[in-house]
């Protein structure tokens, strides 16, 4: 056994990401979650006060939707003033971070010394170049190609939607040979629809190709 | 002894050929998704859901805990020569084992990490063979309340105790209760916000949730970042993983302290492995400053690597056990397993064993042979298994699209379900953008209707009496370990964030800000 390139490396080497504050939005762009839960809230709420209540138990259906609500607008108020109290921005390094645990817990129960585990929070400069956190060309591509599978399917079947539907997407996240991926695109859509008629017995549309294949 | 005949029984059932290859099969793909960074066990599960409905319940559970365990057997092998932890669950074992690889003694970690895997689950399917039938009893004098005090446990302490953010913890937890909401109301018959859409009387369906938020969500969440991320540097790592026997007596010790930490926590809703392996890890380190071993933090201690491995995998075999006897997800995976049951109508819990007893224990006996199994992949082939690193990422998130539009067009044939997981896969990514926890909404989402259900039932016995939910010990326990949980969570963030606000240089929002 043996190491070649043996560079210490941080957990992952994200660049530095130049944050700048330029005006109220800066750092608050978070706002638009309280904006959706509160629209989400109002929906609930609408809905279950024109609910048209079957049946006459006690408590009715209408008793846990009122707590989740409750609970919806509560969050979202906290939420709304914490972002609006202090600017949030992206992590430098934010591969590998997973929210779902306490890095400040899982610090103290690792002990590392008041290290963070994961990489530091970028800090706000009022230089460097403008550039939006993500990606929305890439993201707007994939949306896309999701978004016109579905509309495909029922017209031109699973085998060429979804070969469109890979390649699209192969092309967005950055390949670079689009003869190569169309061939694999078709390959492995092929693939897919054989396994489901043949093997799992499972009926994917053939579109327009309907008795051709 | 009664458990030890069932097994062998089990054992019987397990060893056909055709369930040796479900086994296999769901070895080498939870493997698979443990080593390549961004995939986990949760949304293998969640791909497969659809796919294996067609096959009979048992070759389908067998395959699922072979991915949930072999996601903890792989996740490992990427953090040790890449320093990019497969998954949250490997963060621990990371900080030694790459240390290691670096010292030129990357085999080495890979064998203590697969070995520690190995050791954690043997133990830990062990003791739920035998704690399984006394958690069964336990449960089966349960009632309303104490269910519904078990879910709000559950709630609580994934979306508050063990979560970065309290007040993002509980907003996800609410998202995933209003999705659990949306359908008819069983008890009542009630129409409960469908938009009037027939499609949507059933509810929405789980898998479209599960692929939304864990396949399509983190497809997109990739396809904002991958221009900007630059990939981490790769450690090459030569020659056949091979303990010698000073290393085993080295390694021992903290493999038994890891699965003795892993154990209890299976059957805590923690969210999964995360938090005893840094346990384990963490007393690690404090024995190795105490016995002076310069390793630890240097070069890299076999010990750092071994303890948080074994951790994980002891927790998901209790895991199991909590989701088989309780019926009570503990982490995500297990949350996602547990809408298998259900798709398959049954429901884990006591009446499981009484009804399908031959499928559980053939199932924890599978889960034996899935670990021989991992064990020889990880230790023979842990080098080729890195070898997946090398697949461009564009042409495996191209091919998760794909499967996921593929898994929720296959259980109902219907497009509006497929806007949805569109429309699922966008918030999926709204909240991995920022950094909002998404155990709690899958747990919502799958334990929400039980909840519902029992707190009505509890309250229709009691004639509207709140008293009757906090009316018997295991209730108030429950109440009472969650009330001591939650206040030394909140402790610990003030503790936290009154550092970093006295560290960091104050940042004056009135002067930059416009």
């Amino acid at each position: 056994m043996s190491t070649t390139k043996a560079t210490p490396a941080p957990v992952s080497t994200g660049e530095d990401y130049p944050v700048r504050i330029t005006g109220f939005w800066s750092g608050r762009s978070e706002l638009i979650v309280p904006a959706l839960v509160f629209t989400l809230a109002g929906f609930l709420t609408y809905g279950t006060a024109t609910m048209e209540v079957m049946g006459k138990s006690v408590p009715g259906p209408q008793f846990f939707p009122t707590i989740v609500c409750v609970l919806l607008y509560l969050m979202a108020g906290i939420h709304t003033i914490q972002i609006l109290r202090t600017r949030r921005f992206p992590q430098a390094d934010s591969e590998g971070h997973n929210p779902d645990f306490s890095s400040d817990m899982l610090g103290d129960l690792g002990d590392t010394e008041g290290k963070s585990i994961y990489g530091a929070a970028s800090t706000p400069t009022s230089a460097g170049k403008r550039r939006a956190y993500s990606d929305w060309k890439t993201m707007g591509m994939v949306i896309g190609a999701v978004a016109g599978f579905i509309l495909a399917l029922p017209v031109l079947g699973w085998v060429l939607s979804a070969a469109g539907l890979f390649w699209v997407a192969c092309r967005a996240l950055g390949s670079k040979r689009p003869l190569f991926d169309l061939s694999i695109s078709i390959l492995f859509s092929s693939l897919i629809q054989l396994a489901f008629n043949a093997g799992l017995g499972l009926n994917l549309p053939s579109g327009f190709l309907e008795g051709l294949i | 002894m009664d458990s030890l005949s069932l097994l062998m029984e089990g054992f019987a059932a397990a060893l056909t050929p055709m369930n040796l290859l479900w086994v296999v099969i769901g070895a080498i793909l939870g493997t698979a998704v443990g080593v390549l960074p961004g995939l986990g066990s949760a949304m293998a599960v969640a791909l497969l859901l659809p796919i294996t409905f067609s096959l009979d319940p048992t070759a389908a559970f067998i395959m699922f805990a072979g991915v949930y365990f072999g996601g903890l057997f792989g996740d490992s092998t990427s953090g040790i020569l890449l320093n990019t932890p497969g998954n949250s669950s490997a963060i621990a074992s990371t900080f030694e084992g790459h240390r290691m690889a670096l010292d030129g003694r990357a085999a080495k970690a890979l064998a203590t990490a697969a070995m520690g895997a190995f050791i954690g689950g043997l133990i830990a399917t062990t003791v739920v063979v035998f704690f399984a039938p006394v958690l069964v009893k336990m449960a089966t004098a349960f009632g309303p309340a104490e269910y519904f005090a078990l879910a709000v446990f559950a709630f609580l302490a994934i979306s508050s105790v063990v979560s970065d953010s309290v007040v993002k913890g509980l907003l996800s937890l609410g998202l995933g209760l209003v999705l659990a909401l949306v359908g008819v109301d069983g008890p009542s018959g009630t129409e409960r916000y469908t938009l009037g859409l027939p499609q949507l009387f059933d509810g929405m369906s789980i898998v479209v949730i599960t692929v939304g938020l864990l396949a399509l969500g983190e497809v997109l969440h990739i396809a904002s970042r991958i221009h900007r991320d630059e990939t981490a540097v790769r450690v090459e790592s030569k020659g056949r993983p091979r303990l010698d026997l000073s290393d085993i007596r080295r390694a021992m010790p903290a493999w038994l302290r890891g699965t003795a930490f892993g154990v209890p926590f299976g059957v805590i809703p923690a969210g999964g492995s995360e938090v005893p392996t840094f346990m384990a890890y963490g007393l690690e380190k404090k024995l190795a400053a105490r016995n002076g071993d310069t390793d630890f933090g240097t070069t890299g201690s076999i010990r750092g690597v071994a303890a948080p491995e074994a951790a994980a995998n002891a927790t998901a075999g209790t895991a199991m056990g909590a989701l088989l006897a309780l019926g009570l997800p503990t982490s995500a995976t297990a949350a996602i397993m547990l809408a298998a049951f259900q798709q398959y109508g049954m429901q884990p819990g006591p009446l499981l064993f009484e009804r399908s007893g031959p499928m559980v224990w053939t199932l924890l006996a599978s889960l034996f042979i899935g670990l021989v199994i991992l064990l020889v992949l990880n230790m023979q082939f842990a080098v080729l298994w890195a070898k997946l690193l090398l697949i461009p990422r564009h042409y495996l998130y191209a091919g998760i699209t794909v499967l996921s539009v593929l898994g929720v067009y296959a259980i109902s044939s219907s497009i509006v379900d497929l806007w949805i997981l569109l429309a699922i896969g966008l918030l999926g990514f709204l909240m991995r953008r920022y950094k909002f926890p998404l155990a709690p909404v899958l747990i919502a989402v799958i334990l929400g209707p039980l909840a519902e259900t029992e707190l009505r039932r509890a309250l229709t016995v009691s004639e509207g009496d709140l008293s009757i939910l906090v009316g018997s010990p295991v209730t108030l326990v429950l109440y009472g370990l969650l009330a001591i949980a939650l206040a030394v969570t909140g402790i610990q963030h003030l503790r936290h964030s009154k550092a970093a606000r006295s560290q960091a240089p104050k940042l004056d929002n009135d002067r930059i800000g416009v």
